[in-house]
């Protein structure tokens, strides 16, 4: 989805979050590539062939400086370029044979490449992450001690051990910062969805809902025509408010621990039923919240089937610390003493007893007070917690 | 009504719509409607130049919210009494408001009658109390209430029984004269209780803002 006025990470600078890494990575082709300058001007005496070992060092050095450069600049496509570092690096390790005699590269390190081929695993391990990273090195240096001619010495030399630990550290960090980048990039979002939400409904409420709340208000007053208007306008008023506050409760949902019975409740309400609740959330496990929602259901299912279409419902949440009360209370005429009773009495299992049994469940009590004329209210008290 | 001739309110709004429709609620029924807003730099400059009896008072304003407006009506003028007309989805606002100062709350969609009552109601001092508000501000007793001793320093000063069990029927949406009928006491106790739990709160609020402000060196 799409929101015009996200504020966005730049992704054109930095597209992954790894820039840093790879211009850090330069800092070290520089250093290796000075070192591999020097190994040249000490060794190049012991060549066979001293002037195609200066070359390939001029070689070296120019790809490097392409490669250092390259690199430093965010929209360089990094993919083909590590692969032809790969190969021209292998290239340059291999080129040793035709330069150095034989007794001397036995004991020594490949060249004119020297350390300088630990840059191409640098690569392999920011493009593409720890695994790719230490196999990258393992496969160097397998190359390298075979160029030499050291494979049946490999375990006492150290360059598979440093090589394979560079590709997996370096690739490790590269993973995290990718990984920490698409974090913030989604913190922003959410902000920006969650900014946008609210920029939204405070629109609606200024034009739409004060227009229907003055329908309403206006047309019930004309009567006959009007009031049915004032009714569809309220009906609406009442949907997208309920919406509206929906919509911006959700991002606190996601992180509770527990949910909000206060927003459970007021979800499973109808427009018509008054609510009061306190204004800090009240945290309950999940299965005690949609416990206490179908308690409440059932308790407002019932106002409607015995107490008459005039009869209001009123519902109560309190928070006492370490244990909830939850009232739901209706003015219609109320049940006559004994009716409960006769109803037991004659094997059917009432409403009544489908709410006492699940907040017993629940461990909690459910009192049901009511008389003629004065409604039903049921009182229910339950700790926080599972037991 | 001859009373009412004699009360005067403002209307803050910034919907032109909706002010001008109350305004004429208001002035049919023989209100005086000495000004409107439709800002809170508005809200504060007319209160202090008009001191109206009543401020009816909407949560969104341009350039900032009811609760601030309500502050600064309350600030200039004392004596003024704010009713706050919201919309049910912003009932954290509304505690806000009235501990800030206001001393009622009704719902936008209320009728004529119902405004014109709560508004005569305001002006003569009482509490315009809804279930949802009565809600509100018992959990706010219940949590100021609830929080560890070593919080220190009681911003709210504790409810008395018979004000908690007024409250609690309130929310419960009984009117002020089915809570007096339940409890076999007068009409007029009711609505002294349920004051009571509001002047607390205000008082309570004070006390934090004194406190506040001692913390941070501004007094």
């Amino acid at each position: 989805m799409c929101v015009s006025s996200t504020p966005r990470i730049d992704s054109t600078a930095d597209a992954d979050g790894t820039l840093p890494i790879w211009r850090a990575a330069q800092v070290f082709r520089l250093a290796t590539m000075g070192y591999a300058v020097g190994v040249q001007i000490v060794q190049h005496g012991h060549y066979d062939r001293v002037a195609l070992s200066w070359v390939l060092i001029a070689v070296q050095s120019a790809w490097t400086t392409y490669l250092g450069v390259a690199y430093l600049f965010p929209r360089t496509r990094r993919t083909p370029l590590v692969v032809a570092e790969v190969v021209v690096t292998l290239l340059l390790v291999l080129s040793t044979l035709t330069v150095v005699p034989h007794h001397f590269y036995v004991h020594q390190q490949p060249l004119p490449t020297t350390f300088w081929v630990a840059n191409a695993v640098v690569s392999v391990a920011i493009l593409r992450g720890r695994i790719a990273g230490m196999v990258a090195g393992l496969g160097v240096g397998l190359v390298c001690l075979s160029a030499l001619d050291q494979l049946g010495r490999w375990f006492f030399d150290a360059t598979l051990p440093i090589l394979g630990t560079v590709g997996l550290a370096i690739g490790a960090s590269a993973q995290i910062a990718r990984r920490a980048h698409t974090e913030l990039q989604t913190a922003v979002r959410m902000q920006a969805a969650t900014d946008e939400r609210d920029r939204l409904a405070r629109e609606v409420h200024d034009g739409v809902l004060q227009v229907l709340a003055l329908v309403r208000r206006r047309g019930r007053e004309v009567g006959g025509e009007g009031a049915r208007l004032a009714e569809l306008a309220g009906e609406q008023e009442d949907a997208l408010r309920a919406l509206l506050s929906r919509a911006r409760a959700q991002p606190d949902d996601r992180s509770a621990v527990g949910t909000d019975l206060r927003e459970a409740v007021r979800a499973a309400l109808p427009p018509t039923a008054t609510f009061a609740a306190p204004a800090d959330p009240i945290e309950l496990p999940r299965q005690q919240a949609d416990e206490l929602v179908a308690v409440v259901r059932a308790a407002l299912h019932n106002t409607e089937r015995h107490a008459g279409p005039g009869a209001a419902s009123y519902v109560l949440l309190e928070d006492l610390g370490d244990e909830v009360v939850l009232t739901v209370r209706d003015d219609g005429p109320g049940i006559p003493p004994g009716r409960l009773d006769q109803a037991r009495a004659q094997g059917r299992m009432g409403v009544a007893d489908s709410i006492q049994g699940r907040v017993r469940a629940l461990g909690g009590t459910a009192v049901l007070e009511t008389g003629p004329g004065t409604g039903t209210e049921w009182e229910i008290h339950l700790a926080k917690g599972m037991r | 009504m001859s009373e009412a001739a004699a009360i005067t309110v403002m209307v803050v709004d910034d919907h032109p719509m909706w002010r001008d429709g109350v305004s004429r609620d208001l002035a049919d029924a023989g209100f005086e409607v000495v000004a409107t807003a439709d800002s809170v730099a508005a809200a504060g400059r007319r209160a202090a130049a008009t001191v109206p009896d009543v401020v009816l008072m909407d949560m969104h304003l341009p350039d900032g919210t009811g609760v601030e407006a309500t502050a600064a009506v309350r600030e200039v003028s004392p004596r003024t009494h704010v009713l706050v007309l919201s919309a049910s989805s912003e009932r954290d606002d509304v505690l806000d408001a009235v501990k800030a100062g206001a001393s009622g709350y009704l719902v936008k969609s209320a009728s004529a009658e119902e405004l014109i009552d709560a508004v005569t109601r305001t002006a003569h001092g009482q509490a315009v109390f809804t279930a949802g508000l009565a809600g509100l501000v018992l959990g706010e007793y219940r949590r100021t209430a609830n929080a560890a001793p070593t919080d220190a320093a009681p911003g709210l000063p504790a409810l008395t029984d018979r004000e908690t069990e007024v409250l609690r029927l309130v929310a419960k949406g009984l009117s002020a004269r089915q809570v007096a009928t339940r409890l076999g006491i007068s009409h007029r106790t009711v609505e002294n209780h349920v004051q009571a739990t509001l002047r607390k709160l205000h008082l309570g609020n004070r006390v934090e803002l004194a406190r506040y402000a001692l913390e941070q060196g501004l007094d």
